[in-house]
């Protein structure tokens, strides 16, 4: 790791990264408020039968409990999206971006060989998105403070669903990575993987809506994203294991594949 | 000692497949160097001038280890390019072609980050600064905010402000004032004084002329010539033109001189080497008005960019049906 590249990268993501925090932060304290307000009115229309009961229990959470509530904090497109603009777009651009923009080469001129531009980039990269992962505990530990239910949270399984959350950004952000790494340009990188990311959030969805698709959900990194169980005090190691998994071998790759690279003049 | 030394050194991109669809071309292979041998001694500077997509920058991009070579092999200040790419970074300033920046930092910021990845203190940034006329108000700017001569000023001092022991410039006037140019050439000149090398790409010829000891001129990825500047300027023709009486002598078979035309009533020619056997030829006439002057350098730089290559099989792009030649296999720049 070299500390002047990361504190050039951390300085140009700083403001960035306090946004981002931040928004996560009042989703995350959205959920317990809405829960708290409307938990059981929803229960009730969902007893009443009107809605399919898939329809409560999207993306592993449910309305009926606050970890339910917070676990669909955590799988919605909001706090998803938010995520992903570390997760995707930094990394993405750290090394495509950069080249495409021709300051890569500026940057690899210096002393500094490629694997450590590489490590460098990615701690930089884990760290905004644990930051951000941590505004969404934050956010929910507040909501449910201001709600009164801070026991029925959890409090002492947060560190879990934070390592849960930030090793389900950390695996995408790898595969953006190594994208960043293989592609010269920046529109590849993210297209690849929004490709990836598209896909496999779709598969979760879907399997949690259809009962026929259940079988699809495995081949999702989303699936391996558990908040509820985690909080009711039950995670999962594999889970963990399994992301852990695809994040050392997006790095293994890119650490690979980056180092040979030519890499010609910027077009 | 050698700053920089090249032996065959080539590099390929493309590879050609052996087995293709029907009806569909196999792979193009792109030849950008062929075989550059080139030595630069410590404490020169050398001129590398070649037309665009001469392979002028592949060339420099070999040295700084962002290409691997796919034959031959190089060295800078005495460490190889692939293997000792880091190293050699750690005493190479450079400036590329058409540098870009982080748009969003100020001037100051900027120098002070690519400093701080240099690893060594920026000891000439502030004389740097005052030679170039970037005064502490614009450094305080952000760098979106620059004009094209105030980045390249910038994109000069950054590849020079750790005063490395060899600068590798990318046509580094592009951009500037001519009076920057004169105070960047005399910057060039003290960093030689001071036994520093500089390795710099130009189109500008008469900048080339001024400062360079020696010159490599590249063409399609392969070196035409590898001269010092008066030897290539004694090398170059001189223009004759004189006015007669009576019928022109005839000329064409006279050694040195060549282009022999007649063009509003005088007699046009070029004149190349000794100049006694045009002398002899012309001898006896009635001549009214005799002018011979030399060539521009530009002239003479231009005979290479233009001529046929005397080894032609070297075009830029082949449709390939044999592999690229073999060489040195990817290197990781660990």
């Amino acid at each position: 790791m070299n500390l002047a590249l990361f504190a050039h990268t951390w300085r140009a993501n700083r403001a960035r990264l306090l946004i981002v925090f931040v928004a996560l932060g009042l989703w995350g304290a959205v959920l317990p408020i809405v829960y708290d307000s409307f938990g059981s009115t929803f229960k009730d229309i969902f007893a009443s039968g009107s809605l399919p009961p898939q329809f409560a229990q999207f993306g592993g959470g449910d309305i009926f409990s606050l970890s339910g509530s917070v676990a669909i904090g955590f799988i919605h497109p909001i706090a998803v999206g938010l995520n992903l603009i570390f997760a995707v777009g930094f990394a993405t651009a750290a090394i495509a971006g950069e080249r495409q923009r021709g300051t890569l080469e500026i940057m690899l001129s210096r002393p500094i060989s490629r694997r450590v531009v590489y490590a460098t980039l990615a701690i930089s990269g884990a760290l905004f998105i644990g930051i951000a992962v941590l505004g969404s505990i934050i956010g929910s530990l507040i909501g449910a403070s201001l709600t009164g239910r801070t026991a029925e949270l959890g409090v002492g399984q947060l560190p879990l669903l934070w390592l849960n959350g930030a090793l389900l950004y950390w695996a995408i952000g790898a595969i953006a990575l190594l994208a960043s790494a293989s592609f010269d340009r920046l529109s590849q990188a993210i297209g690849v993987t929004l490709a990836f990311v598209a896909v496999s959030y779709f598969l979760d969805v879907l399997g949690s809506l259809w009962p026929d698709a259940r079988g699809l959900q495995p081949y999702s990194v989303f699936y391996y994203l558990d908040p509820k169980t985690i909080l009711a005090g039950f995670p999962d190691a594999g889970d963990l294991v399994v992301l852990g998994a695809v994040t050392g071998l997006a790095i293994l790759a890119a650490l690979v594949v980056f180092p040979r690279r030519d890499l010609a003049a910027p077009s | 000692m050698t700053a920089i030394a090249t032996s065959g050194l080539s590099k390929t991109y493309g590879r050609a497949t052996p087995v293709h669809p029907p009806g569909r071309p196999h792979a193009t292979v792109v030849r950008a160097l062929t075989d550059l041998t080139i030595d630069v001694g410590e404490g020169e500077i050398f001129g590398f001038l070649g037309p665009n997509g001469a392979g002028k920058s592949t060339a420099i991009r070999l040295l700084l280890g962002f290409l691997h070579p796919t034959a031959g092999r190089a060295s800078v200040l005495g460490l190889d390019v692939v293997r000792d790419s880091v190293a050699i970074r750690s005493q190479v300033g450079y400036l590329p072609g058409g540098i870009a920046f982080w748009d969003g930092l100020t001037g100051e910021r900027l120098l002070d980050d690519l400093a701080a990845l240099s690893g060594r203190p920026a000891t000439r940034r502030a004389e740097l600064l005052d030679r170039l006329e970037l005064s502490p108000t614009t450094l305080r700017r952000n760098v979106r905010d620059y004009s094209r001569g105030m980045r390249q000023k910038l994109g000069v001092i950054q590849a020079l402000q750790h005063d490395p022991q060899l600068a590798i410039l990318d046509e580094p006037t592009e951009g500037l004032d001519p009076l920057m140019q004169y105070a960047f050439y005399a910057i060039l000149q003290d960093l030689q004084r001071a036994g520093r090398t500089i390795f710099f790409s130009s189109h500008v010829l008469s900048e080339v002329e001024r400062v360079c000891d020696r010159v490599a001129i590249i063409r399609q990825g392969r070196l035409v010539a590898l001269e010092d500047i008066p030897t290539l300027l004694a090398r170059r023709k001189r223009n004759v033109e004189m006015r007669l009486e009576g019928e022109p002598p005839p000329l064409a078979g006279v050694p040195g001189v060549s282009d022999v035309r007649i063009e509003d009533g005088r007699l046009r020619c070029r004149l190349e080497g000794d100049v006694a056997p045009f002398l002899a030829a012309i001898a006896g006439l009635t001549i009214h008005d005799l002018t011979i002057e030399p060539a521009r350098l530009e002239e003479a730089f231009l005979e290479f960019y233009t001529g046929d290559l005397i080894d032609d099989e070297a075009p830029q792009a082949i449709a390939a049906g044999a592999p690229p030649a073999g060489g040195t296999p990817p290197v990781a720049d660990a």
